[in-house]
């Protein structure tokens, strides 16, 4: 009840955010952009493939990562942080509610802030697409929606945690960024780096196996392979491989380790900021 | 059973010492001041109350709950204006007394009585980010008033309001206690705590440094009349046979103005008959009782070490 109380006060002041719907709309306009130079320049965009709706589930994927990821840190850095350091929280917690029912009253607004957001970008985009190939696979879209909500639960828990791991919005902003830069723009390195290292600082014939669940850490990624265990056949049918453990021979070489490593994302992240949050003075 | 009791209360950030010690019990059904300057110990007092901090040692209890171990309870029961806080700028008023409804699961609750209450009703579907200073205290004072709670808790309540606001806060806060409620308040300026307090705390640098009534604080001080009179003719030998009576502690001269000071007892009337006796021309007069503002001062600038 107290967690349903704070959801519902938090989504009607974090759907009035300016810079979601800003973000949003560039994020449509783009799509739909997209989504035409797909349909009708398949070539440019995707060689060697007729334009379908399974194929533009994936050619949509990488932008509402992006998207996501980006609207995420936008909306939720401040969730917890911002309260601590202008002190609306002293009005949440003067009411009876636990640090807990705080925490997970703040996910619930901000993930379905997000969701809606995205439902609305999505509908946009998948009409336009419908307009634009006169079919639409009801089942291919319903599973990408599915991933697609879980992807998006995934950041917004982990904005949310480190937002609850602070009292200062300057620091929960340099950590979002922080993770964002670390985990989807720099990880590639990463993996070749640890090999390095391990092979006593020097690269080895063949990457060993456990490169690949190194490289299957950013959440974007976990994000892909989720897809591709939901629509095996949409992502054999595309010319481009969508998961890189083909020729990874390990039990855990397969596109479902992408659940595991968001529900790491999921949890993790959240399990510190309530650690830190719970013991904080405010 | 007491509404607050602090039991040796210790908080400590660091090297400061922000409360030290602190031992005091708050009864039911009084109205009780919390007095000090800025920075002595008073929001963090309050603070461990709320369970926003927490205690280093000694414990604090609120009707009997302990305030950290039992805090959903406490809060449950009791309406709070915090002090340093911030309204959410991108809800309406309405909105604000709407959660608090959800928060505390309140039945019946009368949203438009209480915004009518505290003069906000025409404001009530405007973002309170466009509230001025004296709204949102208003606006959060309703928020604490909703669901009729056994203890309100007050910091710095008058922050931002005008006279007129003033004053009407007062007149909610007799109001409530009047219904039973107890109020515990806090202030760093005397006269808000004077008019309406029944018992007052003052706390410095951590440290209580008086508990008592109004009247018992008045009490506590030697001299409390300042009589100043515009005497004509006067000379040293007046003000000498003045100062020697009874409860006159002391008489200066100085021109054709001379000062004398009383005790508690001593009757001015007897001064100035004295005084018209003795051939002097009086042509004014003006008495200044040494107020609780004076003691206040005394008792909160002695010996002020600032740690660095």
């Amino acid at each position: 009840m107290s967690t349903v109380a704070v959801a519902k006060k938090d989504f009607r002041d974090a759907v009035q955010s300016r810079a979601l719907w800003g973000l949003l709309v560039v994020f449509v306009v783009l799509s739909v952009l997209l989504t035409y130079s797909y349909v009708e320049f398949p070539d440019l965009v995707s060689p060697g493939t007729d334009p379908s709706i399974g194929g533009l589930v994936f050619f949509t994927a990488g932008i509402v990562s992006l998207f996501v990821s980006l609207t995420a840190i936008v909306v939720c850095y401040k969730a917890i942080a911002g309260e601590r350091e202008i002190g609306s929280v002293k009005l949440l917690l003067a009411l009876p509610h636990r640090r807990r029912d705080v925490l997970f009253g703040k996910l619930l607004g901000r993930m379905a802030v997000l969701s809606l957001a995205l439902a609305i970008g999505l509908a946009v985009g998948f009409g336009f697409a419908f307009a634009m190939l006169g079919s639409l696979d009801v089942v291919t879209v319903l599973l990408f929606l599915a991933a697609t909500l879980l992807f998006t639960a995934v950041y917004v828990s982990v904005v949310v945690g480190i937002s609850a791991t602070t009292g200062s919005t300057s620091r929960a902003t340099t950590f979002a960024i922080g993770f964002f830069v670390v985990f989807e723009f720099l990880w590639d390195v990463v993996p070749i780096g640890a090999v390095y290292v391990a092979n006593g600082f020097s690269l080895p014939q063949q990457m060993p196996d456990w490169t690949f669940l190194v490289m299957q850490v950013p959440p974007s990624t976990a994000y892909t392979g989720v897809l591709t265990s939901l629509l095996p056949d949409v992502a054999d049918s595309l010319p481009t491989q969508t998961f890189a453990g083909a020729g990874v021979d390990a039990f855990y070489a397969v596109p479902e380790i992408g659940f595991v490593v968001l529900a790491f994302w999921l949890v993790v992240p959240l399990a510190i900021g309530y650690y830190r949050f719970r013991g904080a003075d405010l | 059973m007491a509404a607050i009791e602090l039991d040796g209360l210790t908080k400590r950030y660091g090297d400061v010492l922000a409360v030290d010690g602190l031992d005091l019990e708050v009864k039911e059904g009084e109205i009780f001041g919390f007095l000090g300057p800025n920075g002595a110990g008073k929001s963090t007092t309050i603070d461990v109350l709320l369970d926003f901090v927490r205690p280093t040692s000694g414990s604090a209890t609120v009707m009997g709950l302990d305030a950290q171990a039992d805090s959903l309870a406490v809060r449950r029961r009791i309406g709070v204006l915090p002090d340093a806080f911030h309204v959410y700028d991108r809800l309406t008023g309405r909105q604000h007394l709407q959660f608090v409804v959800d928060s505390k699961d309140i039945d019946g609750a009368d949203v438009e009585a209480i915004m009518d209450r505290v003069s906000i009703a025409e404001a009530a579907d405007r973002k309170a980010g466009g509230y001025s200073k004296g709204m949102r205290q208003r606006l959060v004072l309703a928020m604490a008033l909703l669901g009729d709670p056994d203890l309100l808790i007050l910091d710095e309540p008058s922050t931002g309001l005008d006279p007129n606001g003033a004053r009407q806060m007062r007149e909610i806060i007799e109001a409530e206690n009047d219904r039973g409620t107890t109020v515990f308040f806090s202030s760093h300026i005397m006269e808000q705590v004077e008019a309406i307090c029944d018992r007052v705390a003052i706390i410095n640098r951590g440290r209580l440094v008086a508990v008592d009534s109004i009247d018992g604080l008045r009490g506590q001080t030697e001299t409390v009349t300042t009589l100043t009179i515009d005497a004509g003719g006067a000379d040293a030998e007046d003000a000498a046979a003045i100062r020697n009576r009874i409860y006159v502690t002391s008489a200066a001269l100085d021109g054709d103005r001379l000062e004398v000071t009383l005790t508690r007892d001593g009757s001015k009337f007897e001064v100035l008959k004295a005084l018209d006796e003795r051939g002097v021309e009086i042509r004014d007069f003006s008495i200044d009782e040494s107020s609780l503002e004076d003691l206040f001062a005394e008792y909160t600038t002695e010996e002020q070490e600032v740690p660095q």
